[in-house]
């Protein structure tokens, strides 16, 4: 079974989303997604003929897509900057990279024009040294497996619904591959609990991660030479 | 752990690590190997998404794309990767416009007592705390001004996107040549002079008296009849409507070559 786009949603759930970020990332998020006035907003369909995803459905795809967002920027940079000491920890940056630009892949196209647009994001020197990569790294896998597991049980569509636990996996195979570089236990208890988005939302706010972007555009009259 | 064997994580035409169980000593192995893109052993997926298969960044990566951040922080540029380095410049938050003021990456950090990035900043190289700038972000794009063919040339991933003739310098205010990048993009601004949009630069012109510094810039023009020439006081001139195309394809932090 495939999501496909194609129906139109003007219920709100983009607003929703929003209300994933922080406050200072929401308005930037929210013109820029919504920026063309009056473009519409596109829904998910399953294959099915005429089953729309749920407002709650849709909801949960872009606040696992901002995770995945935070996860595939991190290891990118960390790669594309070449500062890690030591040849595991670069491999590893390099294919749990990979892994996280294909959800992000993945949920973008589920999403189409629903998807939101990727914030913007200051690693303040997390993915420039060693030690305090592996130690992110850990909580952000840990955090990205509590979170899927923690919006189970609200998912309306069991193809999305089997989509999510296929990436749940995986995020639960990163967690224990890097535990296991940090010299932590990659399972130390016998059940795991999820995160509600409440609690995942105060997470990735404390840590300062995702910033309001930079002002580089301006209506303004050019101070230049001519 | 696994006991007398390999779990290999596996990632198509990656290397891979392997957590290999060799006499009692575990470490982790980088492997190399080619994984067909469908591993074999692995069931149909049978979920709601198409997954595409990962990719690893390309090889090129590194050759085509290019990294810049804002300044959040005045800064010293030093000539070192260290807080006692020779001051090579002292760099704002803000460009003449009131838009962030941004640098361009030029390599890789260097961790010393704090961390330090080599940057490109105006028209100086040099060093700059971490601390000073945001975050990264990154384009594939790169602007190429040809001032002998009077062209200009973007780039994305290598590939050209994107030509058309400009209006440079004159001899008396030439178009300074080297290795510069966008700052900060206008538009909606009242004069009819720099055309619907302007790119604002890090290059500097000889004209050093100008207001604001005298930086160069990418735009429009209301003397379309002038294009291609040498024209200008330093800034790179463009028909209005290839500004205008330029625009959807040139991100800010794009870096230009001036030869």
């Amino acid at each position: 079974m495939r999501l496909e786009l194609s129906d139109l949603d003007r219920d709100g759930a983009l607003r929703e989303a929003a209300a994933a970020l922080p406050d200072e990332t929401r308005k930037d998020f929210l013109l820029r997604t919504l920026a063309g006035g009056g473009a519409a907003l596109a829904a998910l369909v399953l294959a099915e003929p005429g089953r729309a995803a749920s407002k709650s459905d849709v909801e949960i795809l872009n606040y696992a897509l901002v995770l995945e967002y935070l996860q595939a920027a991190f290891y990118t940079e960390a790669e594309r900057r070449g500062a890690l000491r030591t040849r595991t920890a670069r491999e590893t940056a390099r294919v749990l990279g990979a892994v996280e630009r294909a959800h992000v892949r993945a949920l973008r196209e589920a999403l189409g024009t629903a998807a939101v647009a990727r914030p913007f994001f200051d690693f303040g020197g997390t993915t420039e040294n060693e030690p305090a990569f592996i130690k992110t790294a850990v909580a952000f896998e840990d955090l990205g497996t509590a979170a899927y597991k923690g919006q189970a049980y609200r998912i309306d569509s069991p193809a999305l619904l089997a989509a999510a636990i296929s990436i749940h996996s995986v995020e639960a195979r990163h967690a224990a591959w890097i535990r296991y570089l940090a010299g932590a236990p990659p399972a130390s208890s016998a059940f795991d609990e999820g995160k509600s988005m409440p609690e995942v939302r105060k997470l990735v706010a404390s840590t300062g991660f995702v910033v309001q972007g930079p002002r580089t555009k301006a209506r303004a009259e050019p101070r230049f030479t001519g | 752990m696994v006991a007398g064997g390999a779990l290999a994580l596996v990632v198509a035409g990656a290397t891979v690590l392997a957590l290999a169980s060799r006499g009692g000593t575990e470490a982790w192995v980088p492997l190399s190997a080619e994984v067909p893109a469908n591993d074999p052993l692995a069931p149909p997926l049978a979920s709601g998404l198409a997954v595409p298969h990962p990719q690893l960044l390309a090889v090129r990566d590194a050759s085509t794309t290019s990294s810049w951040a804002p300044v959040v922080r005045p800064l010293r540029l030093r000539a070192a990767p260290s807080a006692t380095a020779a001051v090579v410049a002292r760099v704002g938050v803000s460009t003449p416009e009131r838009t962030a003021n941004v640098v361009l990456v030029t390599g890789r950090t260097r961790a010393a007592a704090d961390l330090w990035v080599p940057v490109r900043a105006e028209n100086v190289a040099g060093w700059a705390p971490r601390a000073s700038l945001g975050g990264y972000e990154s384009v594939d794009t790169r602007l190429e001004v040809d001032t002998h063919a009077l062209t200009a040339t973007l780039l994305r991933a290598g590939r050209v996107v994107f030509r058309a003739p400009v209006g440079i310098g004159t001899a008396n205010a030439p178009t300074p040549t080297g290795s510069f990048y966008v700052r900060n993009r206008l538009t909606r601004y009242r004069s009819p002079f720099y055309g619907p949009v302007a790119f604002g630069t890090s290059a500097r012109s000889s004209l050093t008296d100008w207001p604001a510094g005298g930086f160069v810039g990418v735009h429009g023009t209301n003397r379309p009849d002038l294009i291609p020439g040498r024209v200008s006081h330093g800034c790179i001139r463009l028909r209005n409507a290839d500004i205008v195309a330029l625009a959807r394809l040139m991100p800010v932090g794009t870096p230009i070559e001036i030869r």
